[in-house]
């Protein structure tokens, strides 16, 4: 069994070496300008990122990215379990949340620009713009789920009703805020990156596009790979963390059935 | 999105809902027009008259076009290959054990910072927008598709195949429809990601579209124009998910069915 798996592995690993030999060998045979062989992309990667400009440039993306995401998942977190919890008040706000969150977030930033200008705030904002309404609609979605008799069983306890939402309603709505927060994640790097490529002089987004503007193709190509290896460590991160926050409910779940 | 979403589909129309919505408009516009909020804020009116103005004159429904051809391309381009190529590593062990990787490092690339890279090989045109929406939208049809095929039971396979279905046979009667319902839930969710890069790319790089449209009307500070055009946007996002909710609708109808005859 054991073996097999790494066998299994083993073959992915290879695909992917073979891949990038071809392309290495394709791209010093065609001298094209468009595509570098890709040890000049690793060593030009190499170069930019393990210097002052990981500072200049992926420090900024990143906080940028986490002050937004963290705003926007605990507002959109609290006002959507408030929310769901009152059926009158989530008909009441249903439409008009449902309206603003199927405006594409992009489509914001240039009133961002106009209101804030190309600052920080700017695109903190557009981030937390990006990241609420899901974050907000799932957790609503969450919080009405929870079954009757659950709620009737923590109002027979003597739970108040704020009480009753924090300890039953909120870890019951636990799996869909999670679902929320890994959408909204997904949101907060296109946001972050689409703002600086919009209105900004550092981060990574500026970075890419002043590359490929001034044809610096390596450093083009190195800036996506950086971009690529955070998206796929904030995601396993992510991963990680849910993992851990609801194998509690998921055992709980498991008992119950 | 989750199980609220089915049923609040269902609803008849929902009169509180609509009625704060009026309400809050009526409170815009009354605060706008008192001059009590920024001068960034013209007071709806204005902006339903611009988005009406603009439809009328071409000036807003002559971009939707451009937007939903690009957007319509992109996402059918995604959705044949991503359909393809999940089959196929479903079914085939040594294929996907072979692709796995390269496909788990190219999925978390977000499909944005590749806007440069297209504008390099494509130019500002249409084909740099369909090559990024398309690269955006092709992952979640992959993976559901590929978790579709995966999760069929096996005695419906080696049933087929004693009735001496050939393999082609198979794919088509019982891979595919067993797998649809999973793919309707990838396509819905390929359809968001989709719309956002659409805008995305006309904002950012484009010579058309909704998103050109917007961000035009920002730089000439023709405000009513751009809120109309954002309101305008809002409403194809709203319309596209109205419809793609319906066909999911459709396809886990049919999926739920059959699970309930098999069992």
């Amino acid at each position: 069994m054991k073996l097999t798996k790494v066998k299994d592995n083993a073959i992915g690993f290879l695909t992917l070496a073979l891949v990038l030999i071809i392309w290495e060998l394709f791209a010093r045979q065609a001298q094209s300008f468009y595509f570098p062989p890709f040890s000049t992309i690793l060593a030009t990667f190499y170069q930019d990122w393990f210097s002052p400009l990981f500072a200049e440039h992926a420090v900024p993306s990143l906080v940028r990215m986490f002050i937004g995401y963290l705003i926007a998942s605990v507002l959109g977190v609290v006002i959507g379990v408030l929310i769901g919890s009152y059926r009158g008040l989530f008909e009441t706000l249903d439409p008009f949340f449902e309206f603003l969150r199927a405006i594409p977030p992009p489509i914001i930033i240039p009133v961002g620009l106009l209101l804030l200008g190309i600052g920080d705030t700017m695109k903190i904002t557009v981030i937390v713009f990006g990241v609420f309404w899901p974050v907000l609609l799932n957790s609503a979605d969450g919080a009405r789920s929870i079954s009757q008799e659950r709620l009737d069983t923590a109002r027979n306890f003597g739970l108040g009703r704020l009480e009753a939402i924090r300890r039953v309603v909120f870890p019951s709505a636990l799996p869909m805020i999670f679902t929320g927060l890994r959408v909204g994640l997904a949101l907060a790097l296109i946001m972050v990156v689409i703002s600086e490529m919009i209105g900004s002089t550092n981060g990574l987004g500026y970075y890419i596009l002043d590359a490929q503007r001034t044809f610096a193709v390596p450093q083009m190509f190195g800036g996506i790979l950086l971009l690529g290896i955070l998206g796929y460590g904030l995601n396993n991160l992510f991963l990680l963390l849910e993992a851990r926050v609801l194998s509690w409910h998921h055992g709980q779940a498991g008992q119950q059935s | 999105m989750g199980k609220g979403s089915q049923s609040r589909v269902l609803q008849a129309i929902n009169v509180k809902g609509w009625a704060f919505v009026l309400l809050v408009t009526a409170l815009l516009e009354a605060v706008t027009r008192a001059g009590l909020i920024s001068e960034y804020f013209p007071p709806p009116t204005e902006i339903f008259g611009a988005l009406f103005g603009g439809i009328v004159s071409g000036e807003i429904s002559g971009q939707v076009g451009a937007t939903l051809l690009a957007y319509a391309e992109g996402l059918a381009l995604a959705t044949v290959l991503a359909v393809f190529v999940g089959v196929l590593m479903g079914t085939f062990r040594t294929f996907d054990n072979a692709v796995k990787v390269v496909v788990e490092l190219l999925r978390p690339v977000p499909a944005v910072s590749l806007i440069p890279l297209a504008i390099l090989l494509f130019g500002l045109g249409y084909g740099m927008r369909v090559s990024v929406i398309a690269f955006a939208a092709f992952w979640p049809i992959l993976i559901n598709t590929y978790y579709g095929v995966r999760g069929i039971d096996p005695v419906a396979i080696d049933t087929a195949r004693n009735f001496g279905l050939s393999r082609a046979a198979i794919l088509w009667r019982v891979t595919l429809p067993s797998a649809l319902p999973s793919i309707a839930t990838g396509f819905r969710t390929s359809a968001a990601i989709a719309l956002v890069l659409t805008i995305t790319a006309e904002l950012i790089a484009g010579n058309s579209g909704i998103g050109y449209y917007v961000a035009q009307t920002e730089q000439a500070a023709q405000l009513p124009e751009m809120y109309a055009g954002i309101l305008f946007a809002g409403i194809l996002g709203y319309a596209l998910n109205v419809l793609f909710r319906k066909i999911e609708g459709k396809a886990l109808f049919w999926g739920a069915g059959y699970r309930n005859r098999a069992t």
